[in-house]
């Protein structure tokens, strides 16, 4: 069985035949070479996965393919923009808010959509957005100070 | 995950005409927090998903004054519940804990309807439900009934859902003068499932007090309830409330917890409950 869906990822329109029985993080994966939303524990837990689908931050492992249909997508590499990274992406870097990386898009993602429904949050806020998003590496200090950082600067995100 | 076919109606009637022509080889999909994981391990291999997420009537979350509830549509996922402006104004212990459940991206997509329908004895929207006698309305080919989420869930993961039947909301009765805890104790604060969950809440001078993952199902306390009633609280009625509350409860040992444990933590939880709901006078 073959379903038809028609969707948007990172602005893009794209029309794809998929199973019914591949998650959205296969279809992005496998069908569509985007490989930047990784799989880590296949079951809502770790967040590695997350990918922001009509502006709200949710887990690709726990979507079927054929839901995506009518949905807008954003993932990790639609956030940068003519090869420029968001401040969000510098801020990661310059804290040195990852080590081995695996993590990190997931967090990008909970993050982003933290910022573009409120550019304001406090510490608590972060920590909330994030608490979705395991990191074994950095003790979540760095990130959470990455983010903190792009909300005090003038810039915004 | 095995192959299915995936179905997307748009009307509660094609549902209910769907669930009766394919019958047990078919399994509704919403927020697709547990069954995706349930496919994907194989513990469920149905031949047809059936998403009602295309739904409009499922959608919203709704109050009627004249008739004094909420009405709480199955689509409502645990972050909309959560940040709704009538459910924390009458339940703000229901909106947290919604907010309690798994992390939030999976609060975008959870609804507190598919943790009901699941019927997991730690389902975390439950106990506040129990506590405020909600009731679940079902539709299915002879019409709507409603029941009382009391008997709604009969045991582990088993419901008195029928063949064709769907529930497409909940309704909450609404109360004056009402206060209410929820708790949960779990290992870790975000994305883990409860060791204990709990919430009582006061109306009037009456307590009513519901517990999850302490039984085969999410229970009220109904005899330290009745032993609360109109009782001033002291020290000594909080102990008392304690022993009887220990009764009414048959926990077990798994991986999350001991027996043992669960039964101090099911004091803790009477114990600080009864003296928050009780502090700077009424």
């Amino acid at each position: 069985m073959e379903y038809k869906i028609n969707f948007y990822v990172n602005d893009e329109p794209i029309s794809l035949v998929v199973k019914p029985n591949h998650t959205a993080l296969r279809v992005l994966r496998e069908q569509l070479d985007l490989t930047g939303s990784k799989e880590g524990c296949s079951a809502g837990e770790c967040g590695a996965c997350t990918i922001i689908v009509d502006n709200k931050p949710m887990n690709a492992c726990l979507i079927l393919a054929p839901e995506l249909d009518g949905v807008h997508i954003t993932t990790v590499e639609g956030l940068s923009k003519d090869g420029k990274l968001t401040p969000l992406q510098e801020s990661f870097i310059s804290h040195a808010a990852l080590q081995c990386g695996y993590c990190t898009p997931g967090f990008l993602m909970s993050a982003t959509a933290l910022l573009n429904e409120n550019p304001k949050p406090s510490r608590e806020e972060i920590v909330d957005a994030i608490s979705g998003n395991l990191c074994r590496c950095t003790g979540y200090k760095r990130i959470i100070e990455a983010i903190e950082d792009v909300v005090n600067s003038k810039e915004g995100r | 995950m095995k192959e299915f076919e995936y179905l997307a109606p748009t009307t509660i009637k094609e549902v209910v005409d769907l669930l009766l022509k394919y019958k047990n080889k078919a399994c509704i999909l919403n927020g697709g927090t547990d069954v995706v994981i349930r496919l994907r391990e194989r513990l469920i291999s149905p031949e047809y998903i059936i998403d009602i997420k295309h739904i409009k009537e499922l959608k919203g979350i709704n109050l009627n004054i004249k008739e004094k509830y909420l009405f709480i549509g199955a689509l409502s996922t645990m972050n909309e519940i959560s940040a709704n402006e009538y459910v924390k104004k009458y339940y703000p212990y229901y909106a947290e804990a919604c907010h309690s459940v798994g992390s939030n991206q999976v609060r975008n997509r959870a609804t507190s309807v598919g943790n009901i329908v699941n019927a997991s004895p730690l389902a975390d929207s439950a106990t506040p439900l129990y506590a405020l006698d909600a009731t679940l309305i079902i539709e299915g080919q002879n019409g709507r009934r409603e029941v009382p989420i009391r008997e709604f869930i009969t045991f582990v993961r088993k419901t008195v859902l029928q063949e064709g039947e769907i529930v497409i909301g909940i309704k909450i009765p609404l109360y004056e003068n009402t206060k209410g805890v929820f708790s949960k104790n779990a290992r870790r604060r975000e994305v883990d499932l409860s060791n204990v969950c709990a919430t009582i809440v006061k109306i009037g001078n009456e307590y009513k007090i519901a517990f999850g993952a302490v039984a085969p199902t999410p229970i009220r306390l109904t005899k330290t309830e009745e032993f609360l009633k109109n009782k001033e609280i002291s020290d000594k009625t909080i102990e008392e409330a304690k022993e009887l509350a220990i009764k009414e409860v048959s926990p077990i040992d798994d991986i999350r917890a001991s027996k043992e444990y669960r039964l101090d933590i099911v004091k803790v939880i009477i114990d600080r409950s009864l003296r928050e709901l009780n502090q700077g006078g009424e």
